[in-house]
């Protein structure tokens, strides 16, 4: 137990200064605060045991009393008390830093700095890429052997079962909202031209693409990251080898390859699914939805799909990279590039979803 | 929590356990005296780590005992086991700081936690930690702005935050330059001496240990094959332990 009295000027501690000891000592240095006293002497002849927590609580008191412009002086410790207080004494100590918070036009500064850096490094990366996924096709040196096929199956086959079944249930859907209207006017066989070229033009790039952020787009992202923190990039650089060329390029490849193919099986698979409504609720069979589906599709549909396609494939990686290269911090700067790595590219996918929509439509006359 | 009447703050009794049915530690039996240094050293993968984390738990025995400042740890229930760590400070290998919040703050969590100390009197103990750790400027980063010897350095500030009466430490010089090193020796054996703490540490370091070791475990394929005095183990002649010492002062003197 510890005991605190004070008289005439004198505060005396007796008992043992410890940490599971010390209560209610708010109230103490609001006393000290607030008494009038010409100075101030601390007892601690009846100290018997103390700790750093007790010797912070005596140093709070001298310097509150010091604030005050009081003579203040701890008297009578033992030997080992005093040297205790002398070991873990906090007066002489630097203050805590405590910088002020930056104002408007620092943060609005720094933001600029900050997005001019960023887009400096993301030009590098595509840079980059493009130069060694270029050169490399020429130069098989620089990279792990089997790293596309590896990769490929990693990133694009890997992904077929979630692709897959998204794109049949999407086309199942977009069928079955359309049905019900086209039902109307009779023009139920109608259904198979809206689903194939929706699938084909938009919806098939457009659900895998958002698939593959999700997917393959994170998984990038977090191993180039764990690379980056645990110094196996710089290990890649002291082997006078390139992280990009080592580590991305055999990605760019891979997902350049199957993001593509991967398209074609989701639009093949959405009239799947729109096939299966056709047949249900509509009454149409295989080989008349079948016909009217090669009837309405043409070359450019395909085209304009495909053209996409490996549009948001390379979205989808760079931003991964970009992300992952550009990790600070552990284990969490990992989770955080990550996360932002996913919603940075759907983001983008969709944006240039937009911008290409626009451009074949006005750049490839109306039926586009 | 009141350790002048116990000689033995840390009994282990008959000790088995391993992972994933490999045995790692098999009948381990030994001691860590009141207010002493006892170093638990080994070839790496002897159960230095394993032993260490049996007794805080992390890990549960297969069989045996362990006894904290008297009490049988293995069957203890959570809340009672809790209330005892609080009188425990771990210094994990790798820091295991939180990385999200700032150093300071990392050493201030037992305090606020725990403790019923006024705010101001929890900061200025943060900065005694932190100057006793040589960290005075770095209380405002993120632990993932240290060094690793700086993260280690913070590590130990945090376990020594609530100044416990019994501080465990998996290896707190390893990795650290000498001067560091030196410092942190100088620490501890203040830990020991100013405030009477009882430290048990896993270490490897040879002339860090022959510095501060009052007592030693040395640990061959789990089992203790020697538990006693630095002194005596210096002088027992055991093969292992003379290897040992000679090899690791050997090994400093080269590098």
């Amino acid at each position: 137990m510890v005991k605190i009295t004070y008289s005439e000027n004198r505060l005396v501690v007796q008992g043992q200064l410890l940490i599971s000891e010390l209560e209610n000592l708010e109230k103490i240095l609001k006393f000290i605060d607030k008494t009038v006293m010409s100075s101030l002497e601390i007892n601690l002849a009846a100290v018997n045991r103390i700790d750093s927590a007790g010797v912070a609580f005596l140093d709070e008191i001298l310097e509150r009393g010091k604030a005050k412009g009081l003579s203040v002086q701890m008297v009578h410790a033992g030997p080992h008390i005093a040297a205790t207080i002398a070991a873990f004494s906090s007066r002489n100590l630097p203050e805590a830093d405590s910088t002020a918070p930056p104002s408007i036009f620092e943060n609005i500064g720094g933001w600029l700095v900050e997005v001019g850096r960023n887009t400096k490094q993301l030009l590098y990366l595509i840079s980059d890429s493009a130069w060694f996924a270029v050169t490399g096709l020429f130069h098989k040196k620089g990279v792990r052997k089997g790293e596309f096929i590896r990769q490929s199956i990693i990133i694009g086959m890997n992904s077929f079962p979630i692709v897959a079944l998204i794109s049949f249930l999407v086309g199942l859907i977009l069928a079955l909202q359309s049905a019900a209207q086209l039902r109307i006017f009779g023009a139920g066989i109608y259904v198979a031209d809206l689903v194939a070229i929706s699938m084909t033009r938009e919806m098939g790039p457009l659900m895998t693409a958002i698939v593959f952020a999700g997917r393959s787009g994170s998984a990038i992202a977090s191993e180039i990251a764990t690379m980056v923190v645990t110094e196996e990039t710089d290990a890649l650089k002291s082997m006078a080898l390139n992280p990009v060329r080592y580590v991305l390029v055999p990605k760019i490849y891979a997902i350049t390859l199957t993001m593509p193919l991967l398209t074609v099986l989701s639009i093949i698979l959405g009239i799947l699914g729109a096939l299966v409504i056709g047949m249900a609720y509509l009454d149409i069979g295989p080989l008349p939805f079948y016909n009217e589906v090669l009837t309405v599709l043409i070359l450019k549909d395909l085209l304009t799909g495909l053209i996409k396609s490996v549009i948001f494939a390379w979205i989808i990686v760079l931003v991964g990279a970009y992300y992952g290269f550009r990790v600070r911090g552990g284990a969490q700067g990992v989770g955080s590039a990550t996360t932002a790595s996913v919603v940075a590219s759907i983001f983008l996918v969709i944006l240039a979803d937009s911008l290409l929509g626009l451009l074949f439509y006005f750049g490839g006359g109306a039926d586009m | 929590m009141s350790t002048e009447s116990l000689t033995n703050i840390i009994q282990v009794e008959d000790l088995t356990t391993g992972y994933n049915g490999r045995t790692v530690l098999q009948n381990v039996s030994m001691v860590a005296r009141a207010h002493e240094i006892t170093v638990i050293l080994g070839a790496s993968g002897c159960g230095k780590t394993t032993l260490l984390k049996n007794m805080i738990r992390l890990y549960q025995p297969w069989s045996g005992s362990i006894r904290l400042f008297g009490k049988e740890i293995t069957d203890m229930d959570e809340p009672e086991f809790n209330h005892l760590l609080q009188n425990i400070g771990v210094l994990f290998q790798n820091g295991a700081l939180l990385n999200s919040i700032p150093v300071s703050e990392n050493i201030s969590i037992p305090l606020l936690q725990h403790t019923k100390l006024p705010r101001v009197l929890i900061q200025r103990l943060v900065r005694i930690k932190l100057h006793l750790v040589g960290l005075e400027n770095a209380g405002h980063l993120l632990p993932s702005e240290l060094s690793g010897g700086m993260r280690k350095r913070a590590a130990l500030a945090r376990a020594i935050a609530m100044d416990p009466p019994l501080l465990f430490g998996d290896e707190p010089s390893a990795g650290l330059d000498p001067v560091t090193s030196a410092a942190l020796d100088d620490l501890l054996l203040k830990l020991r001496n100013d405030l009477g703490m009882t430290i048990l540490l896993v270490s490897h370091e040879v002339p860090s240990i022959l510095r501060i070791a009052d007592s030693i475990i040395f640990l061959e394929s789990g089992r203790v094959l020697f538990c006693g005095p630095l002194k005596q183990a210096l002088t027992a002649g055991i093969e292992e332990v003379d290897d040992f010492f000679s090899k690791g002062s050997e090994g400093r003197r080269a590098g």
